[in-house]
């Protein structure tokens, strides 16, 4: 009992004395996603603070689970106690065409960083975030189970070998595995006993998502929506997307290769486990398998024979509220952390995940820190970043096409018709982005 | 007559922290949330749009089929949920050796949050999961509990029944308390058997607890939509795309808030009906003896 | 032996019974004993035997202490001791509060009883999503952001209670009252002399009901203390789902302990609950 009063009284304290800093102080906030995207903030945040004494600021970690909504009540109520956003790259339209976000100071001189990463943080050809990172997609597979079944593996990067970014860009450019492939092989790889799958050949990690699943349709030549960002008649339900959407149901019906809905981070979870073979994930996925004792492989993310090569791309960007009252430091804030050397370093050492920066680009390509596994495996994200990344469409109603697209393909993979499932979501994110656009 | 001198300071005293408080932090957001759909956001300004939004809806395919689930939804869920909350409660009242280790088994559920329910059974009922391991073993093919148009919305009530029905539970334990035991024994002498007992004596002098029970598990049940976020995400073919789904979607993942709060304010408009029915059949007072 | 038939048909009546309440209490149990079995696993063992399932799953092998260490080392005692403060608080000032207005509601008769009694209604029927946003601008001007005040006092008038209580005391009969009053009693001596003792049951489940809206409460705790210094549960164990991974034996080591918290709460209470009451239910 004694040790409960105890606890109590000391959170109480804690709760009441979390009183703002003293007012010649420049305290700004930031809102950001818990756990090590905070921790790698905070790190920024630290050598950010060691420059400028004056001004102190505080990270609001939400879970990433609620923080979409809880970011967009807070934005929405003009809440002038969030001075910084974490945004994702899809959002920035969005926030933008809301007037959630603060046009990006025109003095930040963004130079040094990816072009591309660059143009997907505007809105009407102006700037409303800076990019800080990017990402990878990549194809793991399970050494040994391709071994125990004597099947080749694909071409790819493995413990033991390394791998000059020469190497990596012909394995990117010319030794790159067809999702037939893919399913070819994972047929094989899928093991049933007694009418239950106990090993399965592929998945994908992100069970429906856009940002993994864009460039299945792309790939085959018809982008998602239309350019104009409302109309995705002739493009969600084209040929290429009904194509693609047959092969993603065959996955899961036809070749019963792949585990319905999973959720994330149980995609890891199997392949540490040994009960698949390959998927198609995160290059954030590294660290975690390091831990599982699992020999694996990392190929280049798959394509479609005959069609282009097309990856994922696109990460978190930082933004600005427009209701701050502290917006140049915390724009001052904001470059520190895009566009310097110091603040790009100390991020990518804290996270590890593909940097948007070309002297950190260039330095992964050259540094012999980056020859051996996994560390080679930037050099993939490197050369996709530079050939075959594709962003995803800039719309206003990206939520309307993200979920309309999810419910399409979750649809699908438990066995509604590829058309009906393709058509129905051309006329759910048509009518709701039409509400927007009005 | 006490009530002809009702003493107003008094009623003031009584009436004030419980009413200021649901004032303050209650209807007025209500009110403020209402208002919204009056008005739609345009180019980062609000519009005031009339009652175009409730009118919008008229024609809203998805608006309709998603009414449809939400009434098909609580048609079934408020019945089964609250005749399993009064048959556990009655199981929880017997009195024989064992019983209390039954009860603590019986309480589980109340603790475990919803969202952490939800993990479980989603688990539980995945393709390769428990409940399909077990009917494997009687020899009965799995069933895709989740994932198909046909399963999924039972699921989901089987899920919410769960996690609800130790809670309903307590309520009517409590309100068993408050039947005096004579009149049980009185009905046992004139020969009366159990289940006469259960229908006339048990149920209609529960009629307040049932009342209470009722009217807060529909609108809980109404606005239910955790588990077909975390789950279904309204899916198979918005076979479970209930109207409290819908509208968080279009205000929280759209940022349209303008739809969401017509939509709920048309929920609220049938909860209140619904309400307003429960009140009628069992708000009269039982017959006197 | 003249009454062996009847004990041998007593006997297979308990026995039945006690078939009948295992395979009630094991649907209850079992989601929960998998539970408790993965957050006694390593993590990267939870899946191991439930896709597929085996009946290993139900057995805590490979056994490992680590989630509860780890769930500890998180501070998670701390953030149980704060929901518990903030729970029982709410709790407390909700009954005298919410009992208060179900007494005057059943009690009295007065102008605008029923466009009140409607209005209480109305404040538990919409969904509280889409109340966050006007909340948390009221909250916001009272400057209460960061403060515990903002997780409990929005919380203690709760019209499901006062419903709850005005419900029970419309049903004390009114001679109770009269007679009290004929001998020259209070108002306060009636309520808490007479409609107090009787209610204990009533006040039982308010307590629940209000216990438990703070127990399992999560987004507006999320939004009311963003600098995160004040942690609840439902907030704590949303961290377990990360954006690339889940912490899962963390996250159900949470559950289990926070599953048995009401329980061991609710288990003293007990006594209130069963008195005299076998003969309420279906028993011959």
């Amino acid at each position: 009992m004694k040790m409960w009063n105890t606890a109590l009284a000391i959170s109480m304290v804690a709760a009441m004395t979390a009183v703002p800093a003293l007012a010649q102080d420049k305290t700004l906030n930031m809102i950001v996603i818990e756990g090590g995207d905070t921790t790698a903030m905070q790190a920024v945040v630290d050598a950010y603070t060691a420059a400028h004494p004056g001004t102190k600021i505080n990270l609001q970690p939400y879970p990433f689970a609620q923080f979409f909504q809880v970011a967009e009540l807070r934005l929405r109520s003009k809440d002038t106690g969030i001075d910084l956003v974490y945004v994702d790259a899809p959002l920035v339209a969005s926030y933008a065409s809301r007037g959630f976000l603060a046009p990006v100071d025109a003095s930040i001189d963004t130079s040094s960083l990816v072009p591309a990463a660059i143009d997907a943080g505007k809105y009407d050809a102006t700037q409303f975030a800076l990019p800080i990172n990017n990402s990878a997609q990549v194809l793991f597979y399970n050494k040994k189970l391709f071994a125990d079944a004597g099947i080749t593996a694909p071409d790819g990067l493995t413990a033991g070998q390394n791998a000059t970014q020469a190497d990596v860009d012909t394995l990117g450019s010319t030794k790159r595995w067809t999702w037939e492939q893919v399913a070819d092989t994972a047929q094989k790889l899928t093991v049933k006993d007694g009418g239950r799958t106990t090993q399965y050949g592929f998945t994908v990690e992100q069970f429906g998502e856009l940002y993994q699943l864009q460039p299945l349709g792309e790939s085959l030549g018809t982008d998602v929506i239309a350019p104009d960002g409302v109309t995705a008649k002739g493009y969600l339900d084209s040929e290429a997307w009904t194509k693609a959407g047959t092969y993603w149901a065959n996955l899961y019906n036809e070749w019963a290769v792949s585990p319905k809905s999973l959720g994330y981070g149980e995609a890891a979870s199997l392949f540490g486990n040994g009960q698949l073979a390959m998927f198609a994930g995160g290059t954030w996925n590294l660290p975690i398998l390091a831990q599982t004792g699992v020999d694996f492989g990392v190929a280049p993310f798959p394509y479609f024979e005959g069609g282009k090569v097309l990856t994922p791309t696109g990460s978190w960007y930082v933004g600005v509220s427009a209701a701050s009252t502290n917006q140049a430091e915390a724009f001052d804030f904001a470059k520190f952390l895009t566009t310097s050397d110091e603040g790009t370093r100390v991020w990518f050492k804290a996270l590890n995940q593909l940097p948007v920066s070309k002297p950190l680009l260039d330095e992964i390509s050259t540094a012999a820190d980056f020859d051996a596994f996994p560390n080679n495996v930037f050099r993939l994200g490197v050369y996709d970043s530079l050939n075959t990344a594709k962003a995803r469409p800039v719309t206003a109603a990206y939520g309307q096409l993200q979920d309309a697209f999810r419910t399409a393909f979750i649809d699908m993979a438990n066995g509604v018709a590829v058309k009906d499932a393709l058509a129905s979501a051309v006329q759910k994110f048509e009518s709701a982005a039409a509400r927007v656009a009005q | 007559m006490v009530r002809s001198k009702t003493p107003l300071f008094l009623l003031a005293v009584l009436l004030a922290p419980a009413l200021v408080g649901l004032v303050v932090f209650r209807l007025y957001p209500i009110a403020l949330a209402v208002s919204d759909s009056f008005f739609n956001m345009l180019r980062g300004n609000q519009v005031f749009v009339g009652l175009d939004n409730y009118v919008a809806l008229f024609t809203d395919s998805a608006f309709w089929k998603s009414l449809q689930v939400t009434l098909w939804f609580n048609l079934l869920i408020n019945p089964i949920q609250i005749a399993l909350a009064l048959g556990l409660a009655l199981l929880y009242v017997q009195k024989f050796k064992g019983v209390p280790f039954y009860r603590v088994l019986f309480l589980i559920p109340i603790g475990v949050s919803l969202p952490t329910a939800v993990i479980i059974w989603r688990i539980m009922l995945s393709p390769d999961g428990l409940a399909n391991g077990v009917l494997n073993i009687a020899g009965i093919p799995g069933q895709p509990w989740l994932t198909s148009e046909s399963l999924a919305l039972y699921s989901i009530i089987a899920i919410a029944t769960w996690k609800g029905i130790s809670y309903w539970m307590i309520f009517i334990i409590g309100g068993l308390q408050n039947i005096s035991p004579e009149i049980y024994d009185a009905a046992r002498i004139d020969g009366a058997r159990a289940w006469q007992r259960l229908i006339f004596i048990t149920i209609p002098l529960l009629r307040p607890t049932l009342l209470f029970v009722l009217v807060a598990d529909v609108s809980i049940n109404f606005l239910l939509f955790a588990p077909i976020f975390m789950i279904t995400q309204g899916g198979p073919a918005d076979s479970t795309n209930v109207l409290m789904y819908e509208a968080f979607k279009s205000g929280f993942i759209f940022g349209d808030m303008g739809r969401a709060m017509a939509i709920i304010v048309v929920v609220v408009a049938i909860l209140l009906v619904i309400v307003g029915l429960q009140f009628r059949l069992l708000n009269g007072k039982p017959e006197k003896k | 032996m003249q009454n062996t038939p009847h004990a041998l048909k007593k006997g297979i009546g308990f026995g039945l019974k006690h078939v009948a309440y295992i395979a009630i209490a094991f649907i209850f149990v079992l989601p929960l004993w998998w539970a408790i079995v993965s957050s006694l696993r390593p993590n990267t063992e939870v899946f191991a035997d439930i896709f597929p399932f085996t009946a290993k799953a139900l057995i805590p092998s490979p056994f490992s202490l680590e989630a509860y260490q780890g769930v500890f080392d998180r501070g998670f005692g701390i953030i149980i001791a704060n929901t518990m403060f903030v729970a029982i608080v709410t709790m407390i000032g909700g009954l005298i509060v919410n009992g208060m207005a179900g007494f005057a509601f059943a009690v009295f008769d007065f102008k605008g009883k029923n466009a009140i009694l409607t209005l209480i209604i109305i404040s538990f029927m919409l969904p509280f999503e889409a109340i966050a946003l006007p909340l948390y601008t009221v909250t916001l001007q009272l400057g209460w952001l960061d403060n515990v005040a903002a997780l409990i006092v929005p919380s203690v008038a709760n019209g499901l209670a006062v419903f709850l209580f005005y419900q029970f005391f419309k049903e004390v009969p009114k001679d109770y009252l009269e007679a009290a009053k004929l001998d020259g009693a209070n108002w306060f001596d009636v309520l808490v002399r007479i409609y107090v003792p009787l209610s204990i049951p009533t006040c039982i489940s308010a307590g629940l009901l209000l216990f438990v809206f703070q127990w399992e409460a999560f987004l507006w705790p999320l939004l009311a203390m963003p600098s995160q210094q004040f942690k609840v549960i439902q907030v704590g164990m949303a961290a377990f789902q990360q954006q690339y991974q889940t912490i899962w034996n963390q996250l159900f080591a949470v559950s289990v302990i926070t599953a048995l918290i009401p329980i061991a709460l609710l288990l003293p209470l007990q006594r209130y609950y069963v008195q005299g009451l076998a003969s309420a239910g279906i028993k011959g």
